[in-house]
């Protein structure tokens, strides 16, 4: 009898241990739900507050705008800027979201074939073909078209000769803007792919060429790198100069031309995680 | 439907053609819009030969957000299946749970053969997934064809075209599988992240909230989504009384079952490493022991020198003293 109570007593205690348990297990769960949904939300409220602060693609802007970002006394970067300064009047900044340097590119590229139609044209059949290579390469024809075909509008009313005002309006569309900097990413993921035997080798992590592409490339927000910049460059047979500033001594600023050799007629300023455009 | 939405919009473009798309069912998949909201769609897919969900054939809604196809969609399953949660959205990193790997260039057909081709995987504790037996989930593949959604009106048994000897279905189950790796590869490491986190518990809220999402794209979507809601939960409810019968295998029955079981799985885990050391203690543990036993005796040696520099230095002193005091 009294063993019987005691046994029953046991139960109770661990029925009661069980419960608690579950329970907790319950509010880990929860808690992890809504940790989940608090980083999204966060994330939501960093982007949007980047976007209210920085326009997709700004207007041309003085030098003197990168001077002031930078506190008089920090000699590094003064140096630095004073010795761009040198070779580059204007700079012309794109919004921080990750897609900064596939914005840069095309609107720089765009911008730089208004006023020379022979290079658009040849520009515009490279472009009109990048989508049959893409769809040999297994891209489905119809996710694939209305990226292509935002693209190839702005083209196309690039050689209408419109003014200025009018492309950095199409840039400063989010749909537009977003669906150039899709295809263009597809465009850099279509040549890294095609020539997967000779980026294997830069790619870290043991991942494929593919399983890259999956990863770095195609999704919205993940930044650039040399690897992506070559890449895009030879896929669209356009050079691209890029000027390196950071925190490093010396006073000058390297610069590299992708691909090696070219004659660029696009100037990039990289900052550590960052594309804008500069002008001469 | 062409003069409610915003032709020029990108998202409502790109669904009208995934619409047109997808209009035929073919033997794996099939989906469509909701009739009076084109950001919800009904799916249903076909459970993969050679698995637990043979025979099986499986409905649940997509729900897309307002910028389509830039962010994912959300994908919910309404037929027990015992591999995904009912009513919950998935965990795939091609969901709206992992947006950050979401290719925009990916469609509404690539979330279904992602499902199809994600069905055998483990769960794992990853939000939205169960881990049941082979048995409850072939008992629910055969109960799947009875399942006829009031929503859209679809039964399952004449959803998908029927399968044939003659069709091909290994180019497409290759498709599939190829593609479930892709997105299982970037899935394992926030999978682990979040089993860590202790993964479970999604909630009817963030369903809710994604409806309310759409909402703002398509004005009728609200009461759609009640209606649904509503209509999920019995779903839940047949469910409900089912793992009862058989509570022996220790498996995952409830949510809150299957946490408990998480739990004591992370205990057993924890518990696991010493009890597998043994196996391996033969080779490894002689340098172990050796090593011990060295510094053992360095220990002491260097104690007994110790010992012998203090008693000299004792003595020392104490000489000293000897020597002044005589």
């Amino acid at each position: 009898m009294r063993s019987c109570r005691r046994r029953k007593q046991i139960s109770i205690a661990k029925m009661a241990e069980e419960k608690q348990e579950s329970s907790q297990g319950e509010v880990e769960g929860v808690n992890c739900l809504a940790y989940d949904e608090a980083i999204i939300a966060q994330q939501d409220r960093i982007q949007q507050e980047i976007a209210n602060s920085n326009p997709l693609v700004s207007d041309r802007q003085d030098f003197a705008v990168l001077q002031r970002e930078y506190a008089e006394d920090d000699t590094v970067y003064q140096l630095k800027i004073k010795d761009l300064h040198k070779k580059y009047s204007y700079i012309r900044k794109t919004r921080p979201d990750g897609n900064c340097f596939y914005r840069a590119f095309g609107f720089a590229h765009l911008e730089s074939l208004l006023d020379d139609s022979k290079e658009l044209q040849k520009f515009k059949a490279v472009a009109t073909k990048s989508k049959h290579d893409l769809v040999n390469e297994g891209f489905t024809e119809f996710t694939i078209e209305d990226f292509h075909n935002t693209f190839m509008d702005l083209i196309e009313l690039c050689e209408k000769q419109p003014s200025l005002q009018e492309l950095l309006n199409s840039f400063n569309d989010q749909n537009v803007s977003d669906y150039v900097v899709v295809y263009l990413r597809l465009l850099t993921s279509g040549y890294l792919q095609r020539e997967f035997g000779f980026f294997q080798h830069f790619i870290e992590g043991g991942r494929s060429v593919k399983e890259f592409c999956q990863q770095e490339v195609e999704p919205m927000s993940k930044e650039s790198d040399h690897i992506h910049i070559i890449a895009l460059a030879q896929a669209l047979d356009v050079s691209i100069l890029v000027e390196y500033m950071d925190r490093g001594e010396g006073g000058t600023v390297n610069h590299h031309v992708f691909p090696e050799g070219g004659d660029p007629r696009i100037f990039l300023l990289y900052r550590p995680g960052h594309y804008d455009i500069l002008y001469k | 439907m062409e003069n409610k939405y915003n032709l020029k919009s990108p998202a409502v473009k790109r669904l009208m053609k995934e619409a047109a798309e997808l209009r035929d069912p073919t033997e794996h998949y099939h989906a469509q819009p909701l009739e009076d909201n084109l950001f919800e769609w009904h799916f249903s897919v076909r459970g993969p030969p050679d698995s637990d969900f043979d025979g099986g054939v499986y409905h649940g809604r997509i729900v897309l957000p307002p910028e389509y196809p830039m962010k994912p969609p959300s994908i919910i399953l309404l037929t027990p299946n015992g591999r995904f949660e009912v009513g919950k959205k998935i965990c795939l990193s091609i969901s709206g749970h992992h947006p950050e790997t979401w290719q925009p260039s990916w469609s509404i057909r690539t979330a279904l053969i992602a499902i199809i081709g994600f069905m055998p995987t483990k769960g794992e504790g990853a939000i939205g997934s169960l881990d049941y037996t082979p048995e409850e989930r072939k008992a629910l593949a055969k109960k799947s064809q009875d399942f006829c959604c009031e929503a859209c009106g679809c039964s399952m048994r004449s959803a998908l075209l029927a399968l044939t000897p003659n069709s091909n279905p290994s180019a497409e189950d290759d498709k599939a599988k190829e593609l479930a790796q892709q997105i299982n590869f970037k899935a394992e490491s926030s999978v682990s992240r979040q089993a860590s986190e202790s993964g479970g518990a999604e909630s009817e809220p963030s369903t809710l909230a994604q409806g309310d999402a759409s909402t703002s794209a398509g004005q009728e979507a609200s009461e759609g989504s009640q209606a649904e809601e509503a209509e999920e939960s019995p779903a839940t409810g047949i469910e409900g009384p089912r793992p009862s019968t058989a509570p022996s295998t220790g498996r995952p029955l409830s949510p809150r079952q299957r946490r408990a079981q998480q739990h004591s799985q992370q205990v057993q885990r924890d518990g696991r490493e010493p009890a597998s050391r043994p196996l391996f203690a033969p080779t490894p543990r002689q340098p172990h022991d050796e090593s011990n036993a060295g510094s053992v005796v360095l220990i002491v040696v260097l104690t007994l020198a110790l010992a012998a520099l203090i008693f000299r230095r004792i003595y020392l002193a104490q000489e000293y003293k000897f020597d002044y005091e005589l």
